[in-house]
C-alpha cells in the first residue's frame, strides 16, 4: 500500500536521490522513518557542542549553520546548511557533538533517531553508502572551505562562497536564473570565511560597483555568473553534483 | 616609547582612504584606516588594518578616536 506523501521524507528522498538513484525499497523506508518535525526560531540551537545526541535532523525550510565559539565572544562558521541537508549526520557514528549547530532563519527541522537510522543503513546498503557519500562531499567542501580561508582573497573568497551556495541551492530547486535568498548577515559572513566586517563589507561594495551582484531584501542577484565565478575560479567539481548549473 | 602617526592616503580598494603609519620609537608598528560612510554606524571609527609584530592579530580591531587606539597598540607592545 502506497504511504501518503510526507513532506518531511519527501526531502530527505529528493536529496539522497539526488546523490544516488533510489530503488523503490529505500524510497519506501525512507518513508518509514518514525520522524519528529519541529518549528524553530532563528539564532536557536539544534545541538551543542559536547551533546551526545540521540537522533539526527534533517533540515525542511531555513538555513542552519555549524559553528564553534572561541574566547572573547568571536565565532568560526564551519559550514552553511539549507533545506535537504542533514548537518549533525556525524553523531549518528560520532557520540559527542565537537561544534554546535544552530538556526540562522526561522526553520522547520525533522528529527530522525539515530536507532532508527541505524536500522535504515544495516537493511538497505544503498542507503549506507549514500549517506557515507553525503558526509564524502561535506569534507569536501571543507577543503575548499580550507583553501578560501588559507589562499584566497577576501574578494575571491566571497564570490567562490556565493558560486557554491548558488549550485547547491539550484540543485535542490531552491534556486534558479543566478539569484536566490541569502538569510546571511555581514558578520555572519565574515565569521565564515574568517574576514573582518569591514573587508566584508568592502568586497561587497566592489562586487556592486563591478556589477557583478546586487543584495536586496535579504536576495543575492548574480548579474554576471560568468565573470564572477571567473574571478573565483569557481570549479563546482568538489559539490560532486548530478545536475550542476549551467 | 615615542609615538608618531604619519598621515597617508591608502588603496584599500574601498572609499577608506585616510590612515595612519603609527611609529613606535621609529619602528612602524600598524596601520590605521578610517572608516568612511561605507561603514554606516561605524563610519568615523579606526581600524587596525594591519599590525606588525606584537600588533598583529586575527580578530577585528575598532577605535573610536586615534588616541584610543594608540592607547591599545601601547598595551600591545607593552606585553599586556
Amino acid at each position: 500500500m502506497a504511504l501518503a506523501p510526507n513532506h518531511s521524507t519527501d526531502m530527505l528522498i529528493r536529496k539522497l536521490d539526488s546523490i544516488a538513484r533510489l530503488s523503490d525499497d529505500e524510497r519506501q523506508a525512507i518513508e518509514r522513518l518514525p520522524i519528529t518535525v519541529r518549528p524553530l526560531v532563528s539564532g536557536q540551537d539544534i545541538v551543542h557542542e559536547h551533546d551526545r545526541s540521540l537522533q539526527c535532523c534533517l533540515l525542511l525550510d531555513g538555513w542552519a549553520c555549524r559553528y564553534q565559539l572561541l574566547s572573547e565572544g568571536k565565532r568560526q562558521i564551519f559550514s552553511f546548511h539549507i533545506p535537504g541537508d542533514i548537518p549533525d549526520l556525524q553523531s549518528l557514528h560520532l557520540q559527542v557533538m565537537d561544534h554546535s549547530l544552530c538556526t540562522l532563519t526561522p526553520a522547520t527541522v525533522a528529527f530522525i533517531p539515530h536507532a532508527a537510522l541505524r536500522d535504515l543503513t544495516a537493511a538497505l546498503p544503498g542507503i549506507a553508502a549514500t549517506l557515507w557519500r553525503d558526509t564524502l562531499v561535506d569534507a569536501a567542501v571543507f577543503r575548499e572551505w580550507m583553501t578560501g580561508m588559507g589562499r584566497r582573497s577576501a574578494c575571491e573568497a566571497i564570490a567562490h562562497l556565493f558560486c557554491e551556495l548558488y549550485v547547491k541551492l539550484e540543485a535542490v530547486g531552491l534556486a534558479e536564473n543566478h539569484r536566490y535568498r541569502l538569510p546571511v548577515t555581514q558578520a555572519e559572513l565574515g565569521d565564515a570565511l574568517g574576514l573582518s566586517n569591514v573587508h566584508v563589507n568592502r568586497v561587497l561594495k566592489e562586487l556592486r560597483d563591478n556589477k557583478l551582484i546586487t543584495l536586496h531584501g535579504g536576495g543575492l542577484d548574480i548579474l554576471d555568473w560568468a565573470k564572477l565565478s571567473k574571478l573565483c575560479g569557481f570549479d563546482p567539481t568538489y559539490l560532486h553534483l548530478e545536475r550542476q548549473a549551467a | 616609547m615615542s609615538f608618531h602617526l604619519q598621515p597617508v592616503p591608502i588603496a584599500t580598494g574601498s572609499d577608506d582612504t585616510e590612515s595612519r603609519l603609527v611609529f613606535a620609537d621609529g619602528f612602524l608598528v600598524a596601520v590605521l584606516v578610517r572608516l568612511s560612510e561605507d561603514h554606516g554606524a561605524e563610519a568615523g571609527q579606526w581600524f587596525l588594518e594591519a599590525g606588525f609584530g606584537r600588533v598583529d592579530d586575527p580578530r577585528e580591531h575598532k577605535f573610536a578616536d586615534l588616541d584610543e587606539a594608540q592607547a591599545w597598540i601601547q598595551r600591545r607592545l607593552d606585553g599586556h
